[in-house]
Protein backbone atom coordinates (compact mmCIF):
# COMPACT_ATOMS: atom_id res chain seq x y z
CA UNK A 1 0.00 0.00 0.00
CA UNK A 2 2.99 2.34 -0.68
CA UNK A 3 0.50 4.46 -3.24
CA UNK A 4 -0.91 7.19 -1.31
CA UNK A 5 -4.02 7.18 -4.01
CA UNK A 6 -4.57 3.39 -2.84
CA UNK A 7 -3.85 4.56 0.74
CA UNK A 8 -6.51 7.47 0.43
CA UNK A 9 -9.14 4.77 -1.06
CA UNK A 10 -8.38 2.32 1.88
CA UNK A 11 -9.12 4.82 4.15
CA UNK A 12 -12.26 6.09 2.22
CA UNK A 13 -13.63 2.36 2.24
CA UNK A 14 -12.49 2.52 6.30
CA UNK A 15 -15.00 5.37 6.79
CA UNK A 16 -17.79 4.05 5.41
CA UNK A 17 -17.36 0.82 7.31
CA UNK A 18 -16.13 -1.59 4.56
CA UNK A 19 -14.99 -4.41 6.92
CA UNK A 20 -12.47 -5.53 3.54
CA UNK A 21 -10.68 -2.25 4.25
CA UNK A 22 -9.49 -2.41 7.43
CA UNK A 23 -8.47 -6.01 6.86
CA UNK A 24 -6.19 -3.90 4.50
CA UNK A 25 -4.83 -2.02 6.90
CA UNK A 26 -4.47 -4.65 9.57
CA UNK A 27 -2.67 -6.42 7.02
CA UNK A 28 0.08 -3.49 5.90
CA UNK A 29 0.43 -1.80 9.41
CA UNK A 30 -0.35 -4.42 12.04
CA UNK A 31 3.44 -5.80 11.81
CA UNK A 32 5.05 -1.99 12.71
CA UNK A 33 2.30 -1.11 15.55
CA UNK A 34 3.25 -4.78 16.79
CA UNK A 35 6.81 -4.10 17.41
CA UNK A 36 5.90 -1.09 18.45
CA UNK A 37 4.53 -2.05 21.44
CA UNK A 38 6.78 -4.66 21.61
CA UNK A 39 9.65 -2.86 22.31
CA UNK A 40 8.11 -0.41 24.52
CA UNK A 41 6.30 -3.21 26.54
CA UNK A 42 8.40 -5.99 26.40
CA UNK A 43 5.59 -8.34 26.66
CA UNK A 44 4.03 -10.02 23.56
CA UNK A 45 0.72 -10.74 25.87
CA UNK A 46 0.43 -6.93 26.40
CA UNK A 47 1.54 -6.02 22.73
CA UNK A 48 -1.02 -8.64 21.19
CA UNK A 49 -3.60 -6.69 23.37
CA UNK A 50 -2.51 -3.51 22.84
CA UNK A 51 -2.64 -4.32 18.87
CA UNK A 52 -6.10 -5.67 18.97
CA UNK A 53 -7.32 -2.18 21.33
CA UNK A 54 -5.42 -0.30 18.37
CA UNK A 55 -7.72 -1.44 15.53
CA UNK A 56 -10.52 -2.03 17.21
CA UNK A 57 -10.51 1.90 17.95
CA UNK A 58 -9.52 2.98 14.73
CA UNK A 59 -13.19 2.07 13.62
CA UNK A 60 -14.54 4.49 15.84
CA UNK A 61 -11.48 6.64 15.68
CA UNK A 62 -11.15 6.45 11.66
CA UNK A 63 -13.95 9.13 11.41
CA UNK A 64 -11.39 12.12 12.96
CA UNK A 65 -8.62 11.45 10.55
CA UNK A 66 -8.51 14.57 8.20
CA UNK A 67 -5.66 13.66 6.20
CA UNK A 68 -2.11 14.48 6.58
CA UNK A 69 0.54 11.78 6.62
CA UNK A 70 -1.71 8.59 8.46
CA UNK A 71 1.19 7.29 9.91
CA UNK A 72 1.58 10.20 12.02
CA UNK A 73 -1.88 9.81 13.27
CA UNK A 74 -2.05 6.18 13.96
CA UNK A 75 1.23 5.98 15.98
CA UNK A 76 -0.41 9.00 17.60
CA UNK A 77 -3.04 7.09 18.51
CA UNK A 78 -1.11 3.67 19.04
CA UNK A 79 1.20 6.07 21.61
CA UNK A 80 -1.97 7.16 23.38
CA UNK A 81 -3.19 3.93 23.16
CA UNK A 82 -0.06 2.63 25.14
CA UNK A 83 0.45 5.71 27.24
CA UNK A 84 -3.28 4.56 28.82
CA UNK A 85 -1.80 1.04 29.22
CA UNK A 86 1.26 2.52 31.47
CA UNK A 87 -0.94 4.18 33.65
CA UNK A 88 -3.20 1.49 34.55
CA UNK A 89 0.22 -0.13 34.83
CA UNK A 90 1.59 2.05 37.14
CA UNK A 91 -1.89 2.38 39.30
CA UNK A 92 -1.77 -1.38 39.43
CA UNK A 93 1.80 -1.65 40.69
CA UNK A 94 0.55 0.82 43.45
CA UNK A 95 -2.24 -2.10 44.36
CA UNK A 96 0.34 -4.91 44.55
CA UNK A 97 2.54 -2.52 46.50
CA UNK A 98 -0.10 -2.59 48.98
CA UNK A 99 -0.07 -6.56 48.63
CA UNK A 100 3.56 -7.49 48.01
CA UNK A 101 3.71 -10.22 50.45
CA UNK A 102 0.83 -11.54 48.96
CA UNK A 103 1.74 -12.18 45.50
CA UNK A 104 5.40 -11.59 45.53
CA UNK A 105 5.83 -15.41 44.11
CA UNK A 106 3.54 -14.85 41.27
CA UNK A 107 5.14 -11.64 39.95
CA UNK A 108 8.94 -13.34 40.27
CA UNK A 109 7.21 -15.80 38.17
CA UNK A 110 6.20 -13.32 35.59
CA UNK A 111 9.49 -11.46 35.63
CA UNK A 112 11.51 -14.95 34.89
CA UNK A 113 9.54 -15.91 32.18
CA UNK A 114 9.44 -12.35 30.63
CA UNK A 115 13.57 -12.12 30.98
CA UNK A 116 13.64 -15.56 29.50
CA UNK A 117 11.98 -14.30 26.02
CA UNK A 118 13.36 -10.45 25.79
CA UNK A 119 16.49 -10.21 23.22
CA UNK A 120 19.61 -7.99 23.92
CA UNK A 121 17.63 -4.88 22.16
CA UNK A 122 15.13 -5.10 24.52
CA UNK A 123 17.24 -5.47 27.83
CA UNK A 124 19.47 -2.29 26.41
CA UNK A 125 16.45 -0.40 25.44
CA UNK A 126 14.76 -1.14 29.33
CA UNK A 127 18.26 0.75 30.50
CA UNK A 128 16.99 4.07 28.35
CA UNK A 129 14.49 6.49 30.35
CA UNK A 130 10.68 6.25 28.66
CA UNK A 131 10.44 8.98 26.72
CA UNK A 132 13.85 8.27 25.04
CA UNK A 133 12.82 4.77 24.35
CA UNK A 134 9.54 5.82 23.45
CA UNK A 135 10.84 8.04 20.99
CA UNK A 136 13.30 6.18 19.10
CA UNK A 137 10.54 3.19 18.39
CA UNK A 138 8.17 5.90 17.39
CA UNK A 139 10.51 7.37 14.84
CA UNK A 140 11.72 3.73 13.48
CA UNK A 141 7.81 2.09 13.38
CA UNK A 142 5.92 4.88 12.81
CA UNK A 143 8.49 6.27 10.03
CA UNK A 144 7.82 9.73 9.89
CA UNK A 145 10.55 12.52 9.21
CA UNK A 146 11.56 14.28 12.38
CA UNK A 147 9.62 17.83 11.43
CA UNK A 148 6.06 14.85 11.96
CA UNK A 149 7.70 13.35 15.13
CA UNK A 150 7.85 17.21 16.78
CA UNK A 151 5.04 18.11 15.60
CA UNK A 152 2.90 14.86 17.18
CA UNK A 153 4.72 15.56 20.80
CA UNK A 154 4.16 19.28 20.18
CA UNK A 155 7.98 19.66 20.68
CA UNK A 156 10.84 21.73 18.88
CA UNK A 157 12.06 20.39 16.17
CA UNK A 158 15.91 20.79 17.70
CA UNK A 159 14.73 18.80 20.77
CA UNK A 160 13.08 16.06 19.25
CA UNK A 161 16.61 15.82 17.07
CA UNK A 162 18.49 16.59 20.27
CA UNK A 163 16.68 13.69 22.47
CA UNK A 164 16.90 11.33 19.69
CA UNK A 165 20.36 11.63 18.93
CA UNK A 166 21.37 11.40 22.37
CA UNK A 167 19.43 8.47 22.98
CA UNK A 168 20.54 6.10 19.67
CA UNK A 169 23.99 6.32 21.10
CA UNK A 170 23.20 5.80 23.84
CA UNK A 171 21.37 2.76 22.58
CA UNK A 172 24.33 2.16 20.06
CA UNK A 173 27.10 2.10 22.82
CA UNK A 174 24.73 0.20 25.04
CA UNK A 175 24.61 -3.03 22.27
CA UNK A 176 28.14 -2.56 21.59
CA UNK B 1 4.80 15.89 4.25
CA UNK B 2 7.42 13.73 3.33
CA UNK B 3 8.34 10.51 5.20
CA UNK B 4 11.62 9.90 7.05
CA UNK B 5 13.14 8.34 3.94
CA UNK B 6 12.72 12.08 1.75
CA UNK B 7 14.60 14.00 4.48
CA UNK B 8 18.48 14.87 4.68
CA UNK B 9 19.58 14.02 8.17
CA UNK B 10 22.48 16.52 7.78
CA UNK B 11 20.96 19.10 6.41
CA UNK B 12 18.40 19.03 9.36
CA UNK B 13 21.67 18.74 11.91
CA UNK B 14 23.42 21.41 10.30
CA UNK B 15 20.40 23.78 11.43
CA UNK B 16 21.90 23.39 14.77
CA UNK B 17 25.78 22.05 14.87
CA UNK B 18 28.29 22.81 12.58
CA UNK B 19 28.69 21.12 9.17
CA UNK B 20 31.23 18.80 10.84
CA UNK B 21 29.33 17.61 13.96
CA UNK B 22 25.87 17.74 11.90
CA UNK B 23 27.43 14.93 9.52
CA UNK B 24 28.76 12.95 12.80
CA UNK B 25 24.98 13.08 14.32
CA UNK B 26 23.29 11.83 10.94
CA UNK B 27 26.07 8.97 10.85
CA UNK B 28 25.16 7.92 14.54
CA UNK B 29 21.51 8.04 14.05
CA UNK B 30 21.40 5.67 10.99
CA UNK B 31 24.41 3.53 12.44
CA UNK B 32 21.82 3.13 15.64
CA UNK B 33 18.69 2.53 13.09
CA UNK B 34 20.71 0.10 12.08
CA UNK B 35 20.94 -1.82 14.87
CA UNK B 36 17.45 -1.36 15.34
CA UNK B 37 17.04 -2.87 12.16
CA UNK B 38 19.52 -5.80 12.48
CA UNK B 39 17.19 -6.93 15.89
CA UNK B 40 13.68 -7.16 14.47
CA UNK B 41 11.10 -6.79 16.95
CA UNK B 42 8.55 -10.27 16.73
CA UNK B 43 5.57 -10.28 14.68
CA UNK B 44 2.00 -10.48 15.51
CA UNK B 45 0.96 -13.93 14.75
CA UNK B 46 -1.89 -14.89 12.33
CA UNK B 47 -4.02 -15.73 14.46
CA UNK B 48 -4.03 -12.55 16.46
CA UNK B 49 -4.47 -11.17 13.65
CA UNK B 50 -7.68 -13.30 12.30
CA UNK B 51 -8.46 -12.72 15.39
CA UNK B 52 -8.31 -8.68 15.45
CA UNK B 53 -10.48 -8.53 11.81
CA UNK B 54 -13.20 -10.62 13.50
CA UNK B 55 -13.47 -8.07 16.09
CA UNK B 56 -13.16 -5.41 13.75
CA UNK B 57 -15.91 -6.48 11.69
CA UNK B 58 -17.92 -7.31 15.55
CA UNK B 59 -17.08 -3.35 16.05
CA UNK B 60 -18.41 -2.58 12.17
CA UNK B 61 -21.86 -4.36 13.08
CA UNK B 62 -22.14 -2.68 17.04
CA UNK B 63 -21.20 0.61 15.27
CA UNK B 64 -23.74 0.67 12.45
CA UNK B 65 -26.17 -0.83 14.86
CA UNK B 66 -25.72 2.35 17.26
CA UNK B 67 -25.46 4.82 13.98
CA UNK B 68 -28.99 2.96 13.12
CA UNK B 69 -30.33 3.02 16.73
CA UNK B 70 -29.49 6.97 17.12
CA UNK B 71 -31.26 8.43 13.89
CA UNK B 72 -33.97 6.36 15.38
CA UNK B 73 -34.01 8.14 18.75
CA UNK B 74 -33.38 10.93 16.77
CA UNK B 75 -36.62 10.93 14.56
CA UNK B 76 -38.53 9.65 17.36
CA UNK B 77 -37.47 12.99 19.38
CA UNK B 78 -38.47 15.11 16.36
CA UNK B 79 -41.58 13.17 15.58
CA UNK B 80 -42.61 14.19 20.08
CA UNK B 81 -41.58 17.41 19.60
CA UNK B 82 -43.76 17.57 16.61
CA UNK B 83 -46.63 15.94 18.18
CA UNK B 84 -46.07 17.70 21.15
CA UNK B 85 -46.21 21.40 18.94
CA UNK B 86 -49.12 20.50 17.27
CA UNK B 87 -50.94 19.57 20.52
CA UNK B 88 -49.82 22.88 21.86
CA UNK B 89 -51.13 24.42 18.71
CA UNK B 90 -54.52 23.01 18.84
CA UNK B 91 -55.14 23.88 22.55
CA UNK B 92 -53.84 27.45 22.03
CA UNK B 93 -56.24 27.69 18.72
CA UNK B 94 -58.86 26.07 21.30
CA UNK B 95 -59.04 28.46 23.69
CA UNK B 96 -58.72 31.33 21.45
CA UNK B 97 -62.44 29.79 19.73
CA UNK B 98 -63.68 29.76 23.90
CA UNK B 99 -63.77 33.35 23.85
CA UNK B 100 -67.14 35.06 24.40
CA UNK B 101 -67.37 37.27 20.98
CA UNK B 102 -68.13 40.68 21.58
CA UNK B 103 -72.16 41.40 20.49
CA UNK B 104 -72.69 44.95 19.57
CA UNK B 105 -76.57 45.49 19.29
CA UNK B 106 -78.32 48.67 18.28
CA UNK B 107 -81.29 49.61 20.26
CA UNK B 108 -84.15 49.97 18.02
CA UNK B 109 -85.99 52.62 19.72
CA UNK B 110 -85.00 56.17 19.30
CA UNK B 111 -82.12 57.49 21.59
CA UNK B 112 -84.77 60.88 22.41
CA UNK B 113 -87.43 58.43 23.07
CA UNK B 114 -85.29 55.89 25.13
CA UNK B 115 -83.28 58.51 27.02
CA UNK B 116 -87.22 60.84 27.42
CA UNK B 117 -88.24 60.39 31.36
CA UNK B 118 -91.89 61.82 29.58
CA UNK B 119 -93.49 58.80 29.41
CA UNK B 120 -97.19 60.54 28.14
CA UNK B 121 -95.65 62.29 25.57
CA UNK B 122 -93.41 59.27 23.97
CA UNK B 123 -96.75 57.04 24.29
CA UNK B 124 -98.80 59.42 22.03
CA UNK B 125 -96.15 59.33 19.40
CA UNK B 126 -95.87 55.56 19.61
CA UNK B 127 -99.49 55.25 19.18
CA UNK B 128 -99.61 57.74 16.30
CA UNK B 129 -97.20 56.26 14.37
CA UNK B 130 -98.83 52.47 15.24
CA UNK B 131 -101.83 54.37 13.82
CA UNK B 132 -99.78 55.79 10.67
CA UNK B 133 -98.91 52.44 10.08
CA UNK B 134 -101.54 51.01 10.37
CA UNK B 135 -103.17 53.26 7.78
CA UNK B 136 -100.20 52.99 5.53
CA UNK B 137 -100.31 48.71 5.49
CA UNK B 138 -104.43 48.97 4.74
CA UNK B 139 -103.74 51.61 1.91
CA UNK B 140 -100.92 49.02 0.88
CA UNK B 141 -103.28 46.27 1.07
CA UNK B 142 -106.18 47.99 -1.11
CA UNK B 143 -103.47 48.87 -3.65
CA UNK B 144 -102.81 45.43 -4.26
CA UNK B 145 -106.43 44.66 -4.57
CA UNK B 146 -106.34 47.07 -7.10
CA UNK B 147 -109.54 48.85 -4.90
CA UNK B 148 -107.85 52.22 -6.01
CA UNK B 149 -109.74 53.33 -8.95
CA UNK B 150 -106.77 52.95 -11.71
CA UNK B 151 -103.36 55.24 -10.69
CA UNK B 152 -101.83 52.48 -8.81
CA UNK B 153 -97.78 53.75 -9.79
CA UNK B 154 -98.84 56.73 -8.69
CA UNK B 155 -100.51 56.12 -5.65
CA UNK B 156 -97.65 53.67 -4.41
CA UNK B 157 -95.17 56.31 -5.18
CA UNK B 158 -97.15 58.47 -2.82
CA UNK B 159 -97.69 56.11 -0.37
CA UNK B 160 -93.70 54.76 -0.27
CA UNK B 161 -92.69 58.49 0.14
CA UNK B 162 -95.28 59.01 3.02
CA UNK B 163 -93.99 55.89 4.57
CA UNK B 164 -90.00 57.30 4.46
CA UNK B 165 -91.13 60.32 5.73
CA UNK B 166 -93.31 58.99 8.55
CA UNK B 167 -90.40 56.88 9.54
CA UNK B 168 -87.55 59.38 9.25
CA UNK B 169 -89.96 62.04 11.02
CA UNK B 170 -90.10 59.05 13.92
CA UNK B 171 -87.11 58.30 14.64
CA UNK B 172 -85.39 61.41 14.98
CA UNK B 173 -87.71 61.98 17.49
Amino acid sequence: MAESDDLAQVITGCKRGDDECFSRLVDEYAGRCYGYFCRLTGDRSVSDDLLSELFVKLVEKIGSYKGGRFESWLFKVASNIFHDWLRDKQRRRRLLELQKDKIESETTGTKRSDSEKVDNLQRQLGKLDADTRELIMLRFYSQVSFKEMAEMRSEPIGTTLSKLHRGLKKLRELME
Amino acid sequence: MNGRNDENLKELFEKFLNSEQAERAADDIQKAEQILSDNPAPLPDDILLADIKTEIAGALVRSKINVFRRRVYRTAAVAAAVIILAVISVKVFEKGGDEPQRVITASMIPAAIWESGDFTEDDAEIAMLAAEIEQIESEMLALRLGEDGGNGDIAVTELEMELIETNSDFWKG
